[in-house]
């Protein structure tokens, strides 16, 4: 277990204020606590990828960051007009 | 070995920036203070990420997809953290423009001020 596999569990951990406050906030509390954990998630596939060695992972989070953007906007979208 | 330190230092600062980020996310009153906690989060803590990435592989084929993953989420997330707030501002207000004192509620003001 190198340095890049303790750093993704750790910030795995960082997942759980999120969840706190995606459980116990508002609606727009939610959606800032979906935005981090995204974001968080990008960032443990890179370093998974990473602390693994295995190249071919480092697609994933290039997919993941370009949907977080699009699936983000049509939460707010949606939450600022209709729900 | 100093490759490795250097690398060790810079994942435990955006590890820990990560952590604080997110203790700020829970601790904050309101949204709107909540959307400050995000910036940290997608935008230091990647670049601090991709860095330590870079000086561990050099410039690798993973160092490339890392930056080319980090710089969406560095790129976007500004964008996502205003439309955040101007959709918090929508539903709190109705509108995400400032309305003055003196307008009456009905007033329509200038063609130019019109969305």
């Amino acid at each position: 277990m190198n340095a890049f596999v303790v750093a993704a569990i750790a910030m795995l951990v960082a997942i759980v204020p999120c969840g706190i406050l995606l459980l116990r906030g508002t609606i727009m509390d939610a959606v800032v606590a979906y935005e981090a954990i995204t974001a968080i998630a990008v960032m443990v596939l890179i370093l998974l990828a990473e602390g693994f060695r295995r190249s071919g992972e480092f697609e994933l989070p290039v997919l993941l960051a370009v949907l977080m953007f699009g699936s983000g906007l049509v939460f707010v979208r949606l939450l600022e007009r209709w729900l | 070995m100093i490759r490795n330190v250097a690398v060790d230092v810079i994942l435990a600062a955006a590890v820990a920036l990560v952590l604080a980020s997110t203790v700020g996310l829970l601790a904050m009153r309101d949204t709107y203070q909540r959307v400050h906690y995000l910036t940290p989060l997608a935008l230091v803590a990647p670049l601090l990420l991709g860095v330590a990435i870079l000086v561990q592989s050099g410039s690798a084929v993973s160092s490339s997809l890392t930056w080319l993953a980090l710089l969406f989420v560095v790129v976007t997330g500004p964008f996502l953290s205003h439309a955040t707030i101007r959709a918090i501002r929508i539903r709190e207000a109705g509108e995400w423009r400032l309305r003055r004192d003196s307008e009456a509620p009905g007033d329509a003001g200038s063609p130019g001020d019109q969305p």
